[in-house]
């Protein structure tokens, strides 16, 4: 028996030798020549004699051992293993092994429920125990193959083109078919594994009632719980590992399909061309474009529709002709209300009568503001107004308001009453 | 009814300007893929009310549909699509990732050569003769369609060629015109 500490100690001190080996061989074997070439490679400062003395040491504490009947050598399966655990370089198990675990997991779950029934607790802390060693070996599984499929569809991801689809995606349809597709159809909530799992769990949920009821070996029912725990934990990791899994293989086996069927269709479409000519072939699909010509043309019957519809809508949408009689007058905002110039107009006049004021000149005084067009408005208003006495200079005079100069023939306020009086 | 600022479309004149050319806009022309996708409703109705139909495509590049072509456009496409399909054999026949090759390698003179060579009896039809006319009446214009880009010593072919091989799955036998129609 070689101490393990011995063991380790040659183990760090040649990691790098029993990785180089472990790369480079995968899981075949080799030479005792190619174990010497590899820690001259690793350390090249050392003597012949030195070299041969190291591999003697791997030699003899069967890290390296000899094939049987052949002086081919090979590293010890426990190592490798624990290499392939270091290194991540797992491969992917079999969707048996797991199914075989859980078979043996549901038979010591019948044992651990006979030996509660006749209260042998020594047995029933064996087989709780060995179930407990089965469900991590399970997890342990679950983990392992997780990471072999990442391995696998990494692998076929950084591939490049130069490799056949064939090739490429091989590895990825065999962990498909041979372990998610199986694994899954375990798993599913009808499944044997779902049932396996229900059953064990009545069973120690049951034991665990026992104790309670009995008060009989308490201690147990701590290890029994935890028990329980684990099998429901690892059922749940497991299904999340699968989903994991079967998430990352489905792309990659999507895009294997469709590059598939792309191919197959070229090479259909291809023949056919070659039979019918492409103009014949192809006419129908070719995807087509705007092209420059049509840039400056309505060319294209969708153009017109959108020429027309858009004569359609010339009108703009809100607005609406307006009604005959709803238009209210046209009204300046700084034209004061006509009524108010109407009295002020006759107040103004009434006493003052007794030479004729030319309108006008009323307005530019009263409303000094005003423009001389509203001006104009007010003064067309007033002497058409009926009820105003107002008479026509007879003679042409040139007036001046806001800034405008204007010659008329202008209106002025009436002296008629002072004439009637004098003529009277 | 969308409203349309105008002035939010900076790249407007750019955009219109390739598109009716028959440009597919893919995400390499990163500003005016960037400003079509943020404006995507505006820029939509904008178009659609010129008679234009602006199409996006999720696999990433934006273009004018259109339902015919002057016919030589339509040769030109035909053209594109018989040099597409003859890459996807090409790419398999020698072992490669067919969808995979086609947009990571770059075509060549050399590769170019050697598809009109095995495929001489195809590309007679379409009077190109030599990897040379095949670059000229093909890749070039592949690339004033934004199909492809020219890259140092060749051209790579980018997403809208991806409107190709939806048209290469609708090839049966159904569409084959023949003289009798």
């Amino acid at each position: 028996m070689i101490p393990a500490k011995k063991l380790l100690n040659t183990l760090t001190e040649h990691w790098g030798v029993l990785e180089l080996l472990f790369k480079r061989f995968k899981m075949a074997d080799f030479s005792l020549k190619d174990v010497q070439n590899a820690i001259k490679q690793k350390q090249p400062s050392w003597s012949n004699e030195r070299i041969y003395k190291e591999t003697n040491r791997l030699l003899n504490q069967d890290i390296i051992i000899p094939l049987a009947k052949s002086s081919q050598l090979e590293i010890n399966r426990a190592i490798a293993d624990f290499a392939t655990f270091l290194l991540q370089e797992e491969h992917l198990g079999l969707a048996q092994e797991i199914s075989v675990l859980v078979d043996d997991l549901a038979r010591l779950g019948n044992r651990l429920a006979k030996a509660g029934e006749i209260e042998d607790y020594d047995e029933l802390r064996r087989f709780s125990r060995i179930m407990d060693d089965r469900v991590r070996k399970i997890m342990k599984l679950f983990a392992h193959n997780e990471n072999a499929i990442l391995n696998i569809v990494e692998q076929a991801k950084a591939d490049n083109a130069v490799q056949s689809l064939q090739k490429r995606y091989q590895a990825v349809i065999e962990a498909f078919d041979e372990y998610i597709e199986p694994m899954l159809e375990m798993v599913d909530i009808r499944g044997d594994f779902h049932a396996c799992f229900n059953t064990i769990e009545a069973q120690i949920s049951t034991q665990i009632e026992q104790i309670d009821r009995l008060g009989k070996s308490y201690q147990d029912k701590r290890m029994l719980e935890q028990l329980r725990t684990r099998i429901l934990e690892m059922h749940l990791v497991g299904r999340e590992s699968l989903r994991k899994s079967a998430d990352m293989l489905m792309p990659l086996r999507e895009e294997l399909r469709r590059n598939n069927l792309i191919t197959r269709q070229a090479a259909k479409v291809l023949g056919l061309v070659r039979k019918n000519g492409v103009d014949n072939m192809l006419s129908a699909v070719q995807p087509n474009f705007v092209s420059d010509a049509q840039r400056f043309s309505l060319g294209q019957q969708r153009h017109i529709v959108a020429y027309m519809a858009g004569l359609v809508d010339f009108e703009h949408d809100e607005y609406q002709l307006p009604e005959h009689d709803d238009v209210p007058a046209y009204q300046s905002p700084h034209i004061p209300d006509y009524n108010d110039v109407k009295t002020q107009f006759r107040k103004r006049f009434k006493k003052a009568s007794k030479k004729a004021q030319p309108l006008l000149s009323f307005l530019d005084e009263s409303y000094p503001d005003l423009e001389a067009d509203e001006m104009l408005f007010l003064y067309q208003k007033l002497i058409s107004d009926g009820d105003l006495e107002i008479s026509q200079s007879q003679e042409k005079v040139k007036i001046k308001i806001a800034q405008q100069h204007f010659s008329l023939y202008p209106f002025n306020s009436s002296i008629a009453d002072d004439k009637k009086a004098t003529e009277q | 009814m969308t409203d349309i600022n105008l002035d939010d479309l900076t790249h407007l004149q750019a955009i219109n300007k390739k598109l009716t050319s028959g440009y597919h806009i893919s995400e390499q022309d990163t500003l005016m893929w960037q400003e079509l996708d943020q404006h995507i409703d505006a820029y939509r109705a904008l178009f659609n009310a010129l008679g234009h139909d602006l199409q996006h495509d999720s696999r990433g590049f934006y273009y004018f549909g259109s339902d015919e072509s002057t016919p030589n456009m339509g040769k030109i496409s035909r053209a594109i699509a018989l040099t597409i399909y003859i890459l996807i054999e090409h790419y398999a026949n020698t072992g490669k990732d067919p969808m995979r090759a086609l947009f990571d390698e770059v075509n060549d003179l050399e590769l170019m050569q050697t598809l009109v060579q095995i495929n001489k009896h195809l590309f007679d039809q379409l009077e190109i003769f030599s990897g040379s006319d095949l670059r000229k009446d093909v890749y070039l214009r592949m690339v004033r369609l934004g199909l492809a880009r020219e890259v140092e010593n060749g051209f790579m072919l980018q997403a809208p060629i991806y409107r190709y091989i939806d048209a290469l799955m609708e090839v049966n036998e159904e569409t084959y015109l023949g003289d009798d129609e």
